[in-house]
C-alpha cells in the first residue's frame, strides 16, 4: 500500500476513536473451528457458543429451521452443533458476530447486501479451492468472507463520501474500486488492510484483503488471493454482488489470477468446467439467502 | 442466480424425490448427453418433468427410469421425449432477462464501437432454431428501444431459421397469446403490438428487420453460407444432436460469426467438452461465448 494512504487512513482511524475490535470469542472459536477433523474439540466449541446468548439462540433457530427436516426439536447447543455440522456452525458464528460489529455503519451498502456478498464469496472461494485442490481451504473461507470488509470500514470512516461512491458506481454501472479510487483516492482493499492489521489477522488473509482486486506482484498468499479474486468476481456476476448492475464482460480464462492457478494446478484447472461451475453457483444463492434472511429477521439480527 | 428473496418452493416434487441419488445420476446423464445442467436449486424442475414422463411409461422410481434411459432398446426415443419435456413451452417475449440485459447494455454498444463497423452501420443477428419467433422479435424490440435512438442510421438485420415449417408459419403470422407477452409493460405492448381479441399481433416496424427461413442445421452446404454475424443465438437445439453433430454445428456458428462476435446457448447449456475455439465469457447473470478478434487469441482479452 502507498505509505501516504496508509498514514492518512490511520490518522482518520485515530481521529474517530477506533474501529470495531475483533471479539475474543470469535478468535477462540475461529481457532477451534479451523482445527483438522482429528483435533476438533466439540466440547470446547459448544462451551464457547453457550457463552454468547444470541449466538446460541441463532444456532438453535437455524438447526430447527425449515432448512433441516427433522422429527424432533433440537434443544441443546450440543445437539444443534451436531445437527448443523461444523461448517454450518462456522458460517453462523461469523455471520452472526461480524455484522454486529458494524451495525454503526449507516448510509453505506445495505447490510443484507454486503453480507450476502461476503458469505457468497466465502463459500465460492472454498468450493473453487476444493475443485482446484488448493491447500488451506478453511483459511480461504475466512479470506473470502472478509475480503470486502473495507467497504464497511469506508462507510464508518468516510460516511458522506462513501455514500457518493455507491451512488456513482450504481449510476454508472462501474466496479466499486474504480469509483472509490476516483472519489476517495483509495479503495476498500486498502482500508480493509488497515482493519486486518488492527485485528492482527494472519498475514496471508490480510494480503488477500489488500490485493483481492489486483493480485499480481506479491508472493506470500498469492494463491489464496487469486482464488478470492475469482470468487468475488463470480459472485458479483451471479446475483451475489454489491446490489447493482455492473455492465461488464469477463473472460475469466484471460484473467491473470486464473493463469496463476492454472500454472500451479494444471490438471484440476483443465478439468474444471467453468460454465457448469457458474450454473452450480446459483444454488449458493439460495443457501446464502436463507442464511442472511435468518440473521436479519425478527430482531435477533445484528441491529 | 436470482436476486429476489423468495425461496422457490418444491412445487410438488417431494423431499424424498429431491434426495434420491438416482436423480443425481439422471442429472449427470442429461448433462453428458445434452449439455443442459440442473443446479440443485433446479432439481424440483428436473424431478417434476421426469415424473411426467415416468407417469406416461408407468415407471415408479428414478432408478427404474434411469435404467430405461440407459439400458433399454428404445432409450434414444425416451431421452428425446425427456428433453422435449425439459425444454418445452418455455418461450415468451423477453425471456432470460440477464442475457437480454447483456445484449442491450454491453454487447450492442460494443458492436457499435468496433472500428470496422463504422462504414456499414449494421448489426447482424442469427437466431438458429427460432421456434415461434419470440426471441427474434424481442431482439428487434430491444434494438428499437435501446440502440436506434442513441445510434442514428444503424440498422439491425435478423436471420431467424428453423427446421419446423409450422413454427415458421407462426413466426410470420406474428400473433401471440397473452401468456407470451406477459413480461411486457402495457406501454411496450401497445407500442409494438396491435391487440386482436385476446391476442396480440406484432407491428410491422418490429417485423421489418427479420427474415424467417427454413434451415436444417445439419445441411452442411447451406450452413457454409451463413456468414457475417455479430451475434448468434441457439437455445436448446444442440441437445438433440450427438456429439459429432454438436461439434460440427458449433463450428459453423463460429465460422459464421465475425471476429469479436458473440454466441449464446440456452440458459443451462454449456459447450464444455464440445468445442474449444470459443472463449467462455461471463455477463451479470448469464454466460456466453466470444470469438476473439485477431491478436486477442494468445493474450488476455480486456
Amino acid at each position: 500500500m502507498n505509505p501516504e494512504t496508509s498514514k492518512m487512513l490511520q490518522r482518520r482511524v485515530s481521529e474517530l476513536g477506533s474501529l470495531p475490535v475483533m471479539p475474543s470469542i470469535l478468535q477462540s472459536l475461529g481457532t477451534c473451528l479451523s482445527a483438522s477433523p482429528g483435533d476438533m474439540n466439540i466440547d470446547r466449541i459448544v462451551e464457547l457458543i453457550s457463552y454468547d446468548k444470541s449466538l446460541a439462540a441463532q444456532c438453535l433457530r437455524v438447526a430447527n429451521s425449515a432448512m433441516f427436516t427433522r422429527r424432533t426439536e433440537v434443544e441443546s447447543i450440543r445437539q444443534a452443533v451436531l445437527a448443523l455440522g461444523i461448517q454450518r456452525v462456522r458460517d453462523i458464528v461469523y455471520s452472526c458476530s461480524l455484522p454486529k460489529l458494524f451495525s454503526g455503519a449507516q448510509n453505506g451498502m445495505a447490510h443484507a447486501t454486503f453480507w450476502r456478498h461476503a458469505l457468497g464469496t466465502a463459500l465460492v472461494s472454498q468450493n473453487l479451492a476444493q475443485r482446484l485442490k488448493v491447500a488451506d481451504i478453511e483459511k480461504l473461507y475466512l479470506a473470502g468472507l472478509l475480503c470486502d470488509i473495507g467497504i464497511l470500514v469506508n462507510s464508518l470512516l468516510y460516511p458522506e463520501e462513501f455514500k457518493r461512491v455507491l451512488a456513482q458506481a450504481e449510476a454508472s454501472e462501474t466496479p466499486l474500486c474504480e469509483v472509490e479510487q476516483e472519489i476517495l483516492g483509495f479503495t476498500h482493499c486498502e482500508s480493509g488492510r488497515v482493519l486486518a492489521d488492527i485485528w492482527k489477522l494472519p498475514p496471508d488473509i490480510s494480503e488477500a484483503i489488500e490485493f483481492h482486486h489486483h493480485p499480481i506482484g506479491h508472493q506470500e498468499g498469492l494463491e489464496m488471493t487469486c482464488v478470492v479474486y475469482l470468487a468475488d468476481l463470480l459472485c458479483r456476476l451471479r446475483g451475489l454482488g454489491y446490489g447493482y448492475y455492473e455492465a461488464r464482460e469477463f473472460d475469466l480464462a484471460a484473467e491473470a489470477p486464473w493463469e496463476v492457478l492454472k500454472k500451479k494446478h494444471p490438471d484440476t484447472a483443465a478439468g474444471l468446467d467453468m460454465a457448469r461451475f457458474t450454473i452450480e453457483l446459483d444454488q449458493y444463492g439460495v443457501e446464502v439467502q436463507k442464511m442472511v434472511d435468518s440473521i436479519f429477521s425478527n430482531g435477533s439480527g445484528p441491529h | 442466480m436470482s436476486t429476489n428473496t423468495v425461496v422457490v418452493p418444491n412445487q410438488g416434487a417431494t423431499d424424498a424425490d429431491l434426495a434420491d441419488p438416482a436423480l443425481l445420476k439422471l442429472r449427470d446423464l442429461i448433462y453428458s448427453i445434452s449439455g443442459i445442467f440442473h443446479a440443485e436449486n433446479k432439481f424440483y424442475l428436473l424431478a417434476l418433468r421426469s415424473r411426467r414422463r415416468m407417469k406416461e411409461l408407468g415407471s415408479n422410481t428414478f432408478a427404474d427410469y434411469f435404467e430405461r434411459l440407459t439400458a433399454r432398446a428404445n432409450r434414444d426415443v425416451e431421452m428425446r421425449n425427456l428433453l422435449n419435456e425439459i425444454t418445452i413451452g418455455e418461450t415468451y417475449f423477453f425471456r432470460g432477462q440477464p442475457t437480454i440485459d447483456a445484449v442491450s447494455k454491453i454487447i450492442f454498444p460494443k458492436i457499435v464501437a468496433l472500428p470496422g463497423k463504422q462504414a456499414v452501420k449494421r448489426v447482424r443477428v442469427w437466431s438458429a432454431g427460432c421456434s415461434t419467433g419470440e426471441e427474434s422479435y424481442t431482439l428487434s424490440i430491444l434494438f428499437l428501444e435501446q440502440i436506434a435512438p442513441k445510434f442514428k442510421d444503424w440498422k439491425l438485420e435478423i436471420v431467424a431459421t428453423d427446421l419446423n415449417d409450422d413454427s415458421l408459419v407462426k413466426c410470420r403470422e406474428g400473433l401471440y397469446a397473452e401468456y407470451s407477452v406477459r413480461n411486457l409493460s402495457p406501454q411496450m405492448r401497445d407500442k409494438y403490438f396491435t391487440q386482436e381479441g385476446k391476442s396480440y399481433r406484432i407491428k410491422d416496424v418490429v417485423r421489418a428487420p427479420i427474415k424467417f427461413d427454413r434451415l436444417n442445421l445439419q445441411d452442411q452446404t447451406k450452413m457454409l453460407f451463413m456468414k457475417g454475424f455479430d451475434l448468434v443465438f441457439c437455445a436448446n437445439v444442440l441437445i438433440y444432436f450427438d456429439s459429432a453433430a454438436k461439434k460440427r454445428t458449433v463450428e459453423h456458428f463460429y465460422n459464421g460469426l465475425v471476429p469479436g462476435g458473440h454466441f449464446f446457448l440456452g440458459e443451462c447449456e454449456t459447450l464444455f467438452g464440445i468445442y474449444d475455439q470459443f472463449r467462455l465469457v461471463h455477463f451479470p447473470g448469464s454466460t456466453g461465448y466470444y470469438k476473439p478478434l485477431p491478436g486477442e487469441d494468445a493474450g488476455g482479452k480486456k
